[in-house]
């Protein structure tokens, strides 16, 4: 039995006007459980129906002993019981249910289970439902105050991911929240033996609420659907891409030299180049790269290819050279006409005014920071720069203890930003001595940076990778701005 | 004789009457002077030829085709011609070919292979070698393949991928991808090659309506190697298409 065709209107999952939860426990606890508690604490104002054989409620629910005896039909089922028992849930149901999410594992990821898979598809389409996993957590959505992390943060952003793995999908979420990252939705897609990659991409590039994407893939099985998909949306949302088993060698020997040559990166590198979709090798990178899309306005006109670095610590800046350059992007010297405006500052001895711009802790501090702002002022109006870095070493901060400086920097930065001159992207790097009080006053800064919308990273290479990803789509936005389609 | 005689069925219909022929005969690749005919359908440029039945046929060629010539052997048992010494070239005059051929007639029969001709060819122009190829990946369909160095491409994995169709603009990114690709622009006094046609026979390729998407319908591989670049064109010097066992 064949998927249904056509467009897929995803309201009823992430969106849910009645959740459905089978396989939580009067008793104990289990992750049906904790989705029940967590749909109480995040507030979700739709009903929810625990199904259970005989208690009369499950974590303050009233309980109903099937999904017929609900009272009307199912926009979301949560399911968690034994897998064996899947099939069986949708056998004889005389309520609709439009999306069910199968948690359970014990499917096509292990062997022998293929066959459970099968008949838990065919299940769910014989009575129209639409199937997410299995063996997956399911779907992170603020619009809906639903997610499957039990007390994650729901505030509503702009970051669509879509994970093939749940426990990065976890980290994403957790992580990705304490870097600044906001989400409009994640989705946990396990097997994707029914909803697949293709299905929900293009959910994401046609949601309103959705700016950015991120996906983390280990294989694509519809592989010709989700290219065509991409293809077809000539990076109109920046998508970063996260693709697992890149290393993995050819599988099938060969008789001609193009055959042996066609590894598997050689593969995801050509759909990257042509869909514009960003390629990235971390975890880390891809949080850096979504923040990064989250905060800036794309210049497809002149894609971001030289920086101009202004903080405290010269051998910083000499290793932030090296950085940058790897990641291809240019430290390019100042003009003249720069150099004499940064001379007439009078800066301080020990200022170097060449790229990177290296002034002491002290020149930082002066006027509360307002000299500094002077001196981005200088730099912005250079016609080489594409991108200002500021770093700062938070211990040396600490240590002046003015809590106004950083505030005055940032914020003199988004005012030349906003004047409307020239465009140029403004990140912050701010880097620490891992210590507690230090990480304690990141936070502080971190959340600072994430309110006036800028990005912000831990080291120069973090930086690096994330203007790389940057660049990378903005120069496929350039490449492409004369052709019309595909 | 440089594809100059235009046939009065369409490309994909070379490709299937080829194809055809080949299962027809258990042959597991086409042969040379076959996978050129298919070249040649596609307009991409291949060397003027005529095809030997053996060494006894007389050799008339040299009226239509000026030396120097190549020389290679025809046999659905070779898949690389090097290998056996089945390939001689730079010879300048039809009694230099018809001595080559008895010699490598010897040798190639004293290895147990079977010889089903001969193939005398124009000398490609010097210039620029280059491998096109194509590969079904089974997620995401026919792929193109540009690489430099001809021969040597594997050695130097100076390669780069598309996803078929491939447009201007990816075939000229692909060309840009490639570390070698300063060559093809002139380099210490060599004249440039042209890009030009070294883009048309990517898109002859690769395009929307190309080759590759036709051929990898009932092919594994399908690779242009060498591909010659010269500031007059790109010239396809050999090709190999290997049939595939399930399509």
């Amino acid at each position: 039995m064949n998927a249904p065709e056509g467009d897929i209107d995803f309201s009823a999952l992430f969106k849910p006007r009645n959740i459905a939860v089978v396989g939580a426990s009067a008793s104990s606890g289990g992750p049906a459980n904790n989705f029940l508690r967590g749909l109480k604490r995040s507030g979700y104002a739709g009903d929810v129906f625990p199904v259970h054989p005989h208690a009369q409620s499950i974590e303050g629910f009233p309980a109903y002993r099937s999904i017929n005896d609900i009272p009307c039909n199912v926009d979301y089922a949560y399911i968690a019981v034994a897998a064996q028992r899947t099939p069986a849930i949708f056998k004889g149901l005389s309520r609709r249910i439009v999306f069910a999410q199968v948690v359970s594992s014990g499917f096509s990821e292990v062997a022998g289970g293929l066959a459970l898979e099968q008949q838990l598809v065919t299940a769910c389409r014989q009575v129209g439902v639409r199937l997410l996993g299995p063996n997956c957590l399911g779907v992170h959505s603020p619009r809906g105050l639903i997610s499957f992390v039990e007390g994650a943060p729901l505030e509503q952003g702009t970051i669509g991911v879509l994970s093939q793995s749940g426990g990065l999908s976890i980290d994403i979420i957790g992580r990705g929240h304490v870097r600044g990252l906001r989400f409009s939705a994640v989705v946990s897609l396990g097997n994707c033996a029914d909803l697949g990659v293709p299905d929900l991409l293009q959910f994401l590039l046609d949601d309103p609420l959705t700016k950015v994407i991120g996906l983390y893939l280990e294989d694509v099985v519809e592989g010709r659907r989700f290219y065509d998909i991409l293809r077809a949306g000539r990076a109109r949302k920046p998508i970063v891409l996260l693709k697992g088993g890149r290393t993995k060698a050819g599988q099938r020997a060969s008789s001609s030299h193009t055959g042996s040559l066609a590894q598997e990166d050689s593969i995801w590198v050509a759909l990257s180049r042509q869909t514009g979709v960003v390629l990235v090798d971390t975890l880390d990178q891809l949080l850096d790269a979504l923040l990064t899309f989250q905060f800036v306005s794309l210049h497809p006109e002149r894609p971001t290819r030289r920086a101009v670095l202004f903080g405290n610590g010269g051998g910083a800046g000499v290793l932030a050279c090296d950085a940058f350059s790897r990641a291809g992007i240019d430290i390019a010297p100042l003009s003249h006409d720069t150099i004499t405006r940064l001379q007439q500052l009078k800066l301080p001895a020990g200022t170097s005014i060449e790229n990177p711009v290296d002034t002491p802790g002290g020149v930082l501090r002066h006027e509360d920071g307002l000299l500094g702002v002077r001196v981005l002022h200088a730099i912005w109006d250079d016609p080489s720069v594409e991108v200002v870095v500021m770093h700062l070493n938070i211990p040396a901060i600490m240590n002046y203890a003015n809590p106004l400086v950083v505030p005055n920097l940032v914020r003199g930065a988004l005012d030349l930003q906003s004047q409307g001159g020239r465009s140029v992207h403004f990140v912050l790097v701010l880097r620490s001595d891992g210590n507690v009080d230090s990480g304690t006053e990141k936070a502080k800064y971190r959340e600072l940076a994430r309110e006036m919308g800028v990005p912000i990273f831990d080291e120069f290479h973090d930086a690096a990778n994330a203007l790389s990803a940057l660049a990378a789509h903005e120069t496929f936005l350039n490449s492409r701005m004369d052709t019309s389609a595909p | 004789m440089v594809s100059s005689i235009k046939v009065a069925i369409t490309p994909h219909e070379v490709i299937e009457r080829e194809i055809s022929d080949a299962r027809s005969a258990g042959l597991t690749a086409l042969t040379e002077p076959a996978a050129k005919r298919i070249l040649s359908s596609y307009d991409i440029r291949v060397p003027g030829s005529c095809f030997i039945d053996s060494m006894l046929s007389p050799i008339k060629a040299s009226d239509e085709l000026p030396p120097p010539y190549a020389l290679k052997v025809v046999s659905s048992e070779v898949l690389h011609k090097t290998d056996v010494g089945g390939v001689r070239l730079n010879l300048s005059s039809i009694e230099a070919v018809t001595a080559a051929m008895a010699e490598m007639q010897q040798s190639i029969h004293s290895k147990g292979i079977k010889i089903d001709g001969w193939l005398l060819e124009e000398m490609a122009p010097q210039g620029i070698e280059l491998v096109v190829g194509g590969t079904f990946d089974i997620r995401f369909g026919p792929m193109i393949m540009l690489g430099f160095g001809g021969i040597f491409v594997e050695l130097l994995k100076d390669v780069t991928f598309r996803m078929c169709p491939i447009d201007l603009v990816d075939a000229r990114q692909m060309i840009g991808d490639l570390r070698g690709a300063r060559l093809l622009e002139g380099w210490r006094g060599q004249s440039a090659a042209s890009v030009e046609s070294l883009e048309r026979t990517l898109l002859q390729m690769g395009g929307d309506g190309g080759l590759l998407i036709s051929l990898l319908k009932f092919a594994d591989e399908v690779e242009i190697n060498p591909l010659i670049v010269s500031s007059n064109g790109a010239t396809a010097v050999d090709a190999r298409i290997i049939l595939s066992a399930d399509r």
